[in-house]
């Protein structure tokens, strides 16, 4: 592409100032358009994007020439805003903040119109783009731990650990949404499809907001795996993600901070230190700046991106299930 | 390289159960590092082994710490190298509140309950005008009482720091009058601006490019020979660190959040020109002892 890609941010919370900044560090990407429906958001964010255009809400951004869009409002949003894009023909190329709806009948209907507009699409499940994951799905790939036995993950933040915080919790779309989408899509990265066969949650201040989740799951081929998400829990001073999985070999313990690897004769560990977890720009963690630049050079190249539509879809259809199996099991 | 003065300082982050290595060491160092107590004791061991200051984001525990470290008579308190925003906090509290009008809302009760009147006055400036400069200025003038509150005016504040979040933030988006505003205010304020990063070449190129001299400024960078947390990698911030032209650099990371042992970081470290200093921070009673003296010894 010989001319700057042009990109508009819809939502100006922390995760789209977040990914514009990303964005404009970057070369060849212009942050042409800002959309955020609140007037003082705006009146302070017209200082600091003078050269953007900002506006309040996306029908606005019709008359604007757009290459992309990232989409990072609050996720019961997502369905709405991202249906609107591609129905305005704003542009084919849009990333979407996890998860891609707040359910699996938008999810699905978002997928179905991505794929008749075409164009390349993306959603923000950066943990694939950690140095820690990566190593691990590249150790799964060459099979070091021979057949997969079983799996335990979890997600855990302190996030409404407190009494007082947790009235606020349900504006987030649950526990569920929010972190253990993260660990359900490294989750099907790396062992395919999976079916919940148990599911509890929990609402910790009883207003039916779902601030912890406990289930069950196994594959095609038999795995099984056993996910833990809560944002209650005390000691997560930042959210972390992180999986144990057993195979016939030995196990491999991943979180963000490193892998270990544990065969019968040989142990090994690495930390990020030693996976070369640099960035070209690093804001936040490194994984946004590998993410926007793989999503951006997906769209310069036009080769589908992963986790696409199709992928993000996947991970909504195992909460869906967890949600109706948390329901049925009572 | 002898000849050099090097500042020696402990850094907070294990103080708020913050271990870069892995969290799960964190969190198997217990809660009794971060009880002000506890912390204000290992400052006070680095302290008495060769640490000059202290540097800290501004939080409530790390203002506990410096109201204990302050409150003998008989010490003299450190100098003082105060990180603001706490941005981690502050994203914590965004999440909590709603987003960042429920932060802002949070703040400005914050503020209004101060009784800082000048910061308020400042920040009602800011809220009219709609203007982040003058409203950064205003947070500055909260957070600058807040300190000295704490320490009762004893110690110097040395510099302070615009946090790496706020200032990858700003260097991203081109904010240069943001940067411009930030040094000038606290020149007149005869404290010394610093700015923390995590993008020191790119730093260096946008301060070249805006014609911006940081030469009056402290600027805090991880430094180490793994080259971790040196973005884009190694060799360009060693090579903006030799064209900076002046010795204003505190060195963070030097142990690549405990990857390596004082000694090689030493080795590696004393051979960089431009930088005027190190940060670490020490989470046991051995370590705030053994690890102060090593770099004395070695860097000085």
């Amino acid at each position: 592409m010989g001319r700057d890609l042009r990109v508009a941010v819809i939502g100006l919370g922390k995760m789209g100032l977040l990914h514009a900044s990303i964005l404009n560090s970057m070369p060849n990407i212009e942050v042409s358009a800002l959309c955020e429906k609140s007037f003082l958001i705006r009146r302070i964010f017209r200082k600091i994007f003078k050269e953007a255009r900002l506006v309040g809400d996306v029908e606005k951004l019709s008359s604007s020439e757009i290459d992309a869009v990232y989409v990072t409002t609050p996720i019961p949003s997502h369905y709405f805003i991202t249906k609107d894009v591609y129905l305005r023909g704003l542009t084919n190329n849009v990333f979407v903040e996890k998860t891609l709806g707040a359910n699996l009948p938008q999810s699905k209907e978002l997928c179905e119109i991505a794929r008749n507009c075409g164009g390349i699409n993306m959603v923000g499940y950066m943990k694939r783009f950690s140095v820690t994951f990566k190593k691990t799905k590249a150790l799964l790939d060459q099979s070091v731990l021979g057949h997969l036995k079983s799996f335990e993950t979890y997600a855990y933040s302190s996030d409404f650990a407190s009494e007082n915080t947790l009235s606020r919790s349900a504006s987030r779309g649950g526990v569920l949404c929010d972190l253990g989408s993260h660990i359900v899509d490294l989750a099907l990265w790396f062992f395919g499809d999976l079916d919940v066969e148990s599911a509890v949650m929990e609402s910790t201040n009883g207003s039916g907001s779902e601030d912890t989740a406990d289930f069950k799951v196994r594959s095609l081929d038999g795995l099984e795996g056993h996910f833990e998400v809560s944002w209650c829990k005390r000691g997560y001073r930042l959210p972390e993600f992180g999986l144990t999985i057993r195979g016939s070999n030995g196990t491999v313990r991943a979180d963000g901070d490193k892998v270990e690897l544990d065969l019968e004769d040989e142990k090994t560990r690495w930390f990020k230190q030693d996976l070369d977890d640099k960035v070209r720009f690093l804001l936040g963690d490194p994984e946004y700046c590998r993410e926007d630049e793989y999503f951006t050079n997906s769209i310069s190249t036009n080769i589908r991106p992963e986790p696409s539509f199709d992928s993000a879809t996947k991970v909504d259809h195992v909460i869906d299930q967890v949600r109706r199996r948390a329901t049925a099991d009572g | 390289m002898a000849d050099r003065t090097w500042i020696l300082l402990v850094g907070d982050n294990p103080f708020h159960g913050v271990s870069h290595l892995s969290q799960e060491r964190a969190r198997g160092r217990g809660d009794e590092i971060t009880l002000p107590e506890k912390a204000s004791h290992l400052v006070r061991t680095a302290l008495d082994n060769g640490a000059d200051g202290f540097m800290f984001s501004v939080s409530d525990t790390t203002l506990s710490i410096l109201e204990l470290i302050s409150g003998s008579e008989n010490d003299e308190l450190p100098d003082l190298y105060p990180l603001v925003p706490y941005a981690y906090e502050y994203v914590r509290l965004a999440t909590q509140a709603g987003g960042i009008s429920g932060l802002g809302r949070r703040f400005a009760r914050q503020l209004l309950s101060s009784r800082n009147f000048k910061a308020i006055a400042m920040g009602f400036r800011g809220v009219v005008a709609m203007d982040p400069a003058t409203l950064l200025k205003a947070y500055l003038g909260y957070e600058i009482q807040r300190i000295r509150s704490s320490t009762g005016g004893k110690g110097s504040i040395r510099s302070i720091l615009l946090h790496e979040m706020i200032a990858d933030m700003a260097l991203a988006l081109n904010l240069d009058w943001l940067f411009k505003s930030y040094i000038d205010f606290l020149k007149e304020l005869k404290i010394r601006p610093g700015i923390e990063t995590r993008n020191f070449a790119y730093l260096v190129d946008r301060f070249q490019e805006w014609d911006l001299d940081p030469k009056g400024v402290l600027i805090a960078a991880p430094f180490n020979r793994l080259g971790f947390q040196m973005n884009p990698s190694r060799e360009p911030c060693e090579r903006a660190l030799e064209q900076l032209g002046a010795r204003n650099v505190i060195a963070m990371s030097v142990l690549a959040s405990g990857y390596l042992d004082p000694a090689e970081a030493a080795e590696y470290i004393k051979k960089l020109p431009n930088l005027t200093g190190i940060v670490v921070g020490v989470s046991k009673e051995k370590h705030a002892s053994e690890t102060f003296r090593l770099f004395r010894e070695e860097l000085i």
